[in-house]
């Protein structure tokens, strides 16, 4: 008799399975080290700058690797603590940091944990040469979804969306730096990070507007091979999906644009 | 009453359900997304299996109402919800871990402060429903053995269990203020859909059968006893209810037999009439407590007590007397072919 629940639990497995959303590419290199040279600016976002050769034209070949602390934490507070620790200041310097890769569609973060002795060497000041390019690119409006950058670019699946709201806050609040995501009408994704207006975090800011479809005014700034949304007058506004995805052509093709 | 064959079966049974759908979600989710996690399939997995689970334990009272065929699901009902109730926390353990450890906060801390957004629907915090619904399956796992019953009467243990039906309403609003809101295939919200359709036409079907069994009328009436039915409307070892005077009596056919009892079990309300003849006791179908047709005593060295009645056949019609005798007084029965 009880025998026929046994085809209901394949066939509700077998549909509940098979249509779930794919699962993202992401990786999070969970219990590997690797070590990362490069130069280390802390404004306004912590990242490592890391200078791979030249590319054909002469030019600094580089990746900007921006750095996360351990769990749902940001590195800010991190890097304060190993400064006081090492009794140095880390900014504009080579440095090496031992910490866990997590990468995505073009993008590479470093985890590092304060109390896991991450700091392998502290060089010398960089030459000004291979500090950041910052380009302005004028004020838009950017629509797009906040999400946390730790999550999606690898610790999660899903690191984004309804499902992932809370996980995002948290780590949002726990000083890792918002994202926005933005999708084109083609399904390609850029992602900027969002500050205000002088650079200062705003994570507290964002916080009632994470995975939600929002519109952002922002003076939009390359640093590199990242994109900055310096948040002028700190608000957010709440926009359909639809809305979304059709009106983020236009920052997304300015990008690719700004890219070249 | 004890832990017997078919108690060990229905646990069989679950464990093979268990296994079962769990194998084809984690095979099939591993083979369409080879960059799956096994954290997200284990919250995945378990999630959907205990929403499963719960829609087949809401089910099965008002199946085995409508069909006795259905009376083996019954049977050891309290093992499935204990189940239930351990794979839903696998979701809700590994959620927590997930999505609210290692933060600046306590994770439930986190649970209740991360989203605050209460008054929208889109954004609402739809972990902390999926929590609260966890909270109360977890109360009932825990009472769910007699221990609890016993010491808390089973008037407050049926209650405590009725609000199942609130933990299954918070489930519900937490698929649907979650998950659907992130799952772009409709399949997800049409199962939903289909689920709660499913329990709400099988509860007013069975509820509908319950209010026109308990509302039949018995008009010829002779020194006291009603007449009920024919004497071949019965099945060895099965009975058959009857409302009389808002009381519902169960007639048994037991050895050439009919025997009449008070139709509520003294463990937990359970209706004896639904259940049959095991071993020569009535038993129970909710949880197995079984008593002797001709006293309505419980076998010792068990006390459960329920009232008998008398009957008697003639002509082949079976005639009963609506008025109890003290529970546990023997009655002969009628006997069916002299």
């Amino acid at each position: 008799m009880l025998l026929f629940l046994f085809p209901v639990a394949i066939v509700v497995a077998l549909l509940l399975a098979s249509f779930q959303k794919r699962f993202s590419s992401s990786n999070f290199e969970f219990g590997t080290l690797t070590q990362i040279k490069g130069i280390y600016i802390n404004e306004p976002i912590p990242v490592l700058k890391v200078i791979a050769g030249k590319d054909i034209w002469g030019n600094a070949s580089y990746i900007t690797i921006p750095l996360v602390g351990y769990g749902k934490h940001g590195a800010v507070t991190a890097i304060m603590e190993l400064e006081k620790e090492k009794n140095t200041t880390f900014n504009s310097k080579e440095l090496t940091l031992k910490g866990t890769l997590l990468y995505s569609n073009g993008k590479t973060l470093l985890q590092f944990n304060k109390d896991e002795n991450p700091v392998v060497n502290i060089g010398s000041t960089a030459d000004s040469s291979l500090l950041p390019v910052k380009k302005d690119l004028g004020t838009q409006t950017i629509k797009g979804e906040i999400i946390d950058p730790k999550c999606y670019f690898g610790v999660m699946k899903p690191g984004e969306g309804k499902v992932h709201r809370d996980c995002a806050i948290r780590c949002i609040l726990g000083g890792i730096p918002p994202v926005l995501k933005v999708t084109n009408a083609k399904g390609e994704k850029n992602y900027y990070f969002i500050v205000g207006p002088n650079g200062e975090p705003m994570n507290e800011a964002v916080r009632d507007y994470v995975a939600e479809p929002v519109s952002i005014n922002a003076r939009v700034v390359q640093q590199d091979d990242w994109i900055i949304l310096y948040v002028a007058d700190k608000k957010f506004t709440r926009i359909s999906g639809i809305s979304l995805y059709k009106s983020s052509t236009e920052i997304a093709s300015c990008v690719g644009d700004c890219m070249k | 009453m004890g832990w017997n064959r078919q108690k060990k079966l229905y646990d069989w049974f679950i464990a093979g359900f268990c296994v079962l759908y769990l194998t084809t979600f984690i095979v099939v989710t591993v083979f369409v997304n080879p960059d799956y996690t096994f954290e997200t399939v284990l919250i995945r997995s378990a999630s959907t299996l205990a929403v499963l689970l719960l829609h087949i334990i809401l089910s099965i009272g008002p199946l085995s109402r409508i069909n006795k065929k259905f009376l083996p699901l019954l049977y050891n009902r309290r093992h499935l919800g204990v189940t239930m109730f351990c794979i839903a926390a696998v979701h809700g353990v590994f959620g927590i871990i997930q999505f609210h450890s290692l933060g600046n906060v306590n994770p439930f801390v986190s649970l209740f402060t991360s989203n605050t957004n209460f008054f929208s629907l889109s954004g609402f915090p739809f972990q902390a429903l999926g929590f609260f619904a966890l909270i109360i399956f977890f109360l009932m796992a825990i009472t769910s053995h007699d221990f609890w019953l016993h010491n808390l009467s089973p008037k407050v243990w049926k209650t405590l269990h009725m609000f199942v039906y609130l933990g299954y309403f918070l489930i519900v609003m937490h698929v649907m203020l979650g998950v659907i809101q992130y799952e772009t295939h409709p399949v997800f919200v049409l199962l939903i859909a289909a689920g709660a359709l499913w329990l709400i036409s099988l509860h007013l079907v069975a509820g509908r059968k319950e209010v026109k069994k308990d509302s039949q009328k018995f008009d010829v009436a002779k020194e006291g006893f009603v007449q009920v039915c024919n004497v071949n409307d019965f099945e060895e070892g099965r009975a058959k209810i009857f409302c009389i005077d808002a009381e519902r009596i169960a007639v048994y056919k037991h050895d050439n037999k009919l025997y009449a009892l008070h139709n509520v079990c003294k463990h937990q309300g359970g209706p004896l009439g639904e259940g049959k003849i095991i071993d020569g006791c009535i038993t129970c179908p909710w949880h197995g407590y079984q008593y002797l047709p001709q006293n309505g005593q419980s076998p010792p060295p068990f006390t459960e007590k329920v009232s008998t009645y008398d009957l008697k056949i003639i002509d082949s019609k079976v005639w009963l007397n609506p008025i109890p005798f003290a529970e546990g007084i023997e009655r002969p029965g009628a006997i069916i072919n002299e």
